[in-house]
């Protein structure tokens, strides 16, 4: 199951500073976007607003529901192209942050940090069962991480210890997969094979895919939708839409070889 | 080894002095660890002091106030001392972790300002009252000799507590440390588990410190954690190993110290610095020894 996002006029900062303002946004269930920008435009502090790391200043945004009601009971709820959107609840995000913000001291394998995924359906205090560590193994299979299960996650290579991130987001069942940067750090062999991947993921799984990137060719190749961030304005349409060098020209104001 | 046949004998005189120390020695590594793992060995530093303030300024207030007589301040200075520690230990912790989390700035450097007037303020608020005076110093200087059995059995409980909300809700403490963005996602509540973790922290530092002093307890939140840490290839033997160092250097500690006449706290600190060089010189060694050829060549 997978979910649609909506920004309604939303407004994105730290404290009392504004990133980004009055923007909005429309993400549809089972879609691959990417949101593009150059550094400090607000790519991840728009993609933490969204997953609820931090709160919006004003603004407000919904997601889709799988058990639709017959009338909105919130007057800010409503039905959008056949979904139910609703403040009220929030959906299962896997979150793939950058592989290297993790700290080396943490004596974690990569089975264990993998594991982490599935603490939300674990009540505290409660041990690990075994069938949630099959599905651990499952998706550390899936992902091709199996292999160095047993490995330190810090001695991992970057594009190694991103498919440890993507187990342990997909071992969270999640309804959308939010990814920071996967493939900073990451060689370009590794960069291709990891984005490979994730389109797989999403073909099968008609996952919700976010992804922040800064690399325009594989955006070209692999997502279908691109949100762009430039000073202060939030362009959204197809990859094919917005990254052509003629669109692409107007929106930087310069001529793109 | 006579000494040692002493120290073991259930009539030996300072058993609760023993016990005591062990039982700091295997608590305090296992937040300690914590510490380590979130760099907050600052913390780790200022902490004790600030809690030690705690302990001075609540044998000095009652008695200032009248509500205490310094010829009675005896009976109920442990009281007193507890309540300071408790107090001083939780509220500092909890400010400078909102601060860390919350400001800009420095947090270093808030957290040695905090070291370094929470010393002044004790020496100055003891400096004005000989009664009190006389017990900070015995605390400062880590003089593990005068613990009664309600003092032990304070110390046992609080410690038994932490250990066990540690056992069951590390699998909690571990997520909202290591990914704070990934445990908020999972649904967690990152600022209930962080509150949790630093009670828990505050407790171990408050018993710690009434018991054995500031001293003693800096070294035994820190040095068995990093000692530790040289070697242990997953968590399970960063935590326990850390603890059963803590446990062990406290009691092979009280052993020196009673068998060559020499202060307890000390001399179980010197003897974790020792423990520490050594294991960091022989891990450097096992590197060099281990290495390939191309590594050498590198």
């Amino acid at each position: 199951m997978s979910a649609s996002i909506v920004l309604d006029k939303v407004t994105i900062g730290y404290d009392d500073h504004v990133v980004m303002s009055d923007i909005s946004l429309t993400v549809r269930r089972g879609s691959f976007t990417a949101i593009l920008g150059a550094n400090g435009t607000g790519k991840s502090t728009l993609l933490k607003t969204i997953i609820g790391l931090q709160t919006p200043i004003a603004g407000r945004i919904l997601f889709s529901t799988p058990t639709p009601k017959q009338e909105p009971a919130d007057k800010n709820d409503f039905w959008f192209g056949g979904e139910f959107m609703t403040a009220q609840r929030r959906p299962l995000f896997g979150y793939v942050p950058q592989s290297n913000q993790f700290d080396a001291l943490y004596l974690l394998s990569a089975f264990d940090v993998a594991m982490m995924g599935v603490y939300r359906r674990i009540g505290a205090g409660r041990i690990v069962p075994a069938a949630e560590k099959d599905l651990v193994c499952e998706c550390m299979r899936a992902t091709g991480a199996d292999t160095f299960a047993k490995k330190m996650f810090s001695q991992l290579s970057g594009g190694q210890k991103q498919r440890v991130l993507i187990a342990r987001a997909l071992a969270a069942k999640p309804e959308i997969l939010v990814l920071d940067e996967p493939t900073a750090g990451v060689d370009v062999a590794a960069t291709h094979a990891l984005l490979e991947f994730i389109s797989q993921i999403h073909r099968e799984q008609k996952l919700t895919v976010l992804l922040v990137t800064h690399d325009l060719p594989l955006v070209r190749k692999h997502t279908e939708q691109v949100v762009w961030l430039h000073e202060g304005k939030l362009l959204q349409g197809t990859a094919s839409e917005l990254l052509n060098p003629k669109r692409m020209a107007e929106i930087l104001e310069m001529e793109i070889s | 080894m006579e000494s040692l046949r002493q120290i073991l004998s259930p009539d030996f005189l300072l058993r609760n002095s023993v016990y005591t120390s062990v039982l700091i020695g295997f608590a305090c590594p296992l937040v300690g660890v914590f510490l380590v793992l979130r760099r907050l060995v600052f913390m780790g530093v200022a902490l004790p002091q600030i809690s030690s303030t705690g302990v001075a300024i609540a044998l000095c207030i009652p008695i200032w106030l009248g509500i205490l007589q310094p010829e009675h301040a005896a009976h109920s200075e442990h009281l007193y001392a507890f309540l300071g520690s408790m107090v001083f230990s939780l509220s500092a912790i909890l400010i400078l972790a909102f601060l860390e989390r919350r400001t800009r700035g420095l947090p270093e450097g808030r957290l040695g300002a905090a070291y370094v007037v929470a010393s002044a303020l004790s020496i100055l608020l003891l400096s004005k009252n000989r009664y009190a005076e006389v017990g900070w110093l015995d605390l400062m200087k880590g003089e593990v000799i005068t613990i009664d059995n309600m003092d032990l059995t304070l110390t046992a409980v609080s410690l038994a507590i932490v250990l066990i909300v540690l056992g069951v809700f590390y699998k909690e403490l571990l997520l909202v440390s290591f990914d704070r963005a990934m445990a908020a996602t999972l649904g967690k509540r990152v600022v209930f588990w962080d509150v949790l973790l630093y009670v828990l922290i505050g407790i171990t530092v408050s018993m710690a410190v009434l018991s054995v002093g500031p001293l003693i307890a800096f070294g035994f939140l820190l040095i068995p954690a990093l000692t530790t840490h040289l070697f242990a290839r997953n968590m399970r033997q960063f935590i326990i190993g850390a603890s059963l160092l803590g446990g062990a250097t406290a009691f092979c500690g009280f052993w020196i110290a009673y068998s060559f006449d020499l202060p307890v706290g000390p001399t179980e600190v010197v003897l974790l610095g020792i423990t520490y060089a050594s294991a960091f010189l022989l891990s450097k060694a096992i590197t060099l020894l281990t290495r390939t050829p191309l590594q050498k060549g590198n």
